[in-house]
């Protein structure tokens, strides 16, 4: 057995460090046309999951993905049975996810609009003066 | 209580690998062994070849733990939907319900290496997203969906304008797309096109996709008998 080398981050970053631009198109999609976008924009917030086994953790969002996998920080766990554990890094898949909680003095219509304002500037990009022209897309 | 079975480690797509990393599954320790994190699953074998699998779709949350107090030593938690040993599919909504799950924990003798081995985990988890989706929407893929372009493209919608009424009903972007198009318009009958989607400069129209542009005199034709009147 020939086991490869450890590769570096190479795949779509997406749920690794705090990336702010969308890498694929379809995750792209994805977000602009759901409330990923406004989870999207928790990213630095501190805020409570809770998950769909009956356990919540509370901890500053890195990252959520279009598939609404959210990577926590500085976590307080407490699983079901109320036992308490701090985690350093901690990786949520979507599909475990019951509720994400919106911090009080967050705006979300405002949120909204800023995070579909950042696509918006990745996606028109390569139309104003910068990028290549030949496969050009339609600019909102 | 878990069996080992003899299986071979991934040999393709391994993000990461991990010697020297215990194995502890729901309290049971399972010796030392190596951990892989490949992109089709989570493995770990140890010495003599024994161990488990993972798949990612299982999996529902990992986690770097450092609170000692919580447990002893460092390590990499990993929470599994649903009974591990069980026959029913880890997506069985049953076991959500029931609020079953498996812990497991990879504790490595070099805890510096927590962090690419989560990192790695997170990348692989994100390769596998939940196939089910509410939203029929989200199976948008390649080309991007262009309200705009959606819009335009047919003609039977019931908000059709005509000449002076749709010209001041344009908003704003309405307004730069007439700009672009009326632009386009003058530019196909003065200019040859590349096929293939090679471009010059002047065009600085943005066309969805070059493949469509055929020759000069098509797109003359094209726009031919193309009025505002008839938008």
């Amino acid at each position: 057995m020939d086991p490869m080398e450890s590769k570096g981050a190479e795949s779509q970053p997406s749920t690794v460090g705090p990336v702010e631009v969308v890498n694929s198109i379809r995750e792209r999609t994805i977000t602009e046309n759901s409330m990923v976008i406004l989870l999207q924009g928790l990213q630095g917030e501190v805020t409570t999951v809770d998950l769909r086994n009956e356990s919540t953790a509370r901890g500053r969002v890195v990252n959520v993905d279009a598939f609404m996998n959210i990577r926590l920080e500085d976590v307080l766990y407490r699983d079901r049975r109320g036992q308490l554990t701090q985690l350093q890094d901690l990786f949520i898949t979507g599909r475990n996810i019951r509720y994400v909680h919106i911090p009080d003095h967050m705006d979300i219509m405002k949120t909204i609009e800023s995070q579909l304002a950042k696509i918006h500037r990745v996606r028109n990009f390569g139309s104003e003066g910068g990028g290549r022209k030949e496969f050009a897309k339609k600019t909102k | 209580m878990v069996l080992l079975k003899n299986l071979q480690p991934p040999t393709e797509g391994v993000r990461h690998e991990q010697a020297e990393t215990t194995a502890v599954m729901d309290g049971q320790r399972l010796g030392c062994g190596t951990l892989y994190v490949a992109e089709t699953r989570l493995s770990w074998f140890d010495s003599s070849g024994l161990g488990f699998s993972l798949e990612y779709p299982s999996i529902g949350l990992h986690a770097i733990s450092r609170d000692v107090s919580a447990y002893p030593q460092e390590h990499l938690y990993v929470m599994v939907n649903g009974k591990l040993n069980s026959e029913k599919a880890a997506d069985d909504d049953d076991d959500d319900h029931d609020g079953s799950s498996d812990e497991i924990r990879f504790v490595p003798s070099d805890k510096a290496a927590l962090e690419s081995m989560f990192s790695a985990m997170c990348e692989c988890q994100a390769l596998h997203p939940d196939p089910e989706d509410d939203d029929s929407d989200n199976d948008f893929e390649g080309e991007e969906y262009d309200v705009e372009e959606a819009e335009h493209g047919h003609a039977d919608i019931p908000t059709f304008y005509t000449c002076d009424e749709g010209l001041s009903a344009l908003t704003q972007e309405g307004q730069a797309t007439l700009e672009r198009l009326e632009g386009m318009l003058a530019q196909s009958v003065a200019q040859q096109y590349h096929m293939a989607g090679v471009r010059t400069e002047e065009t600085k129209a943005e066309f969805e996709d070059g493949m469509e542009v055929d020759t000069a005199a098509m797109e003359a034709g094209q726009f031919e008998d193309a009025d505002v009147e008839h938008w």
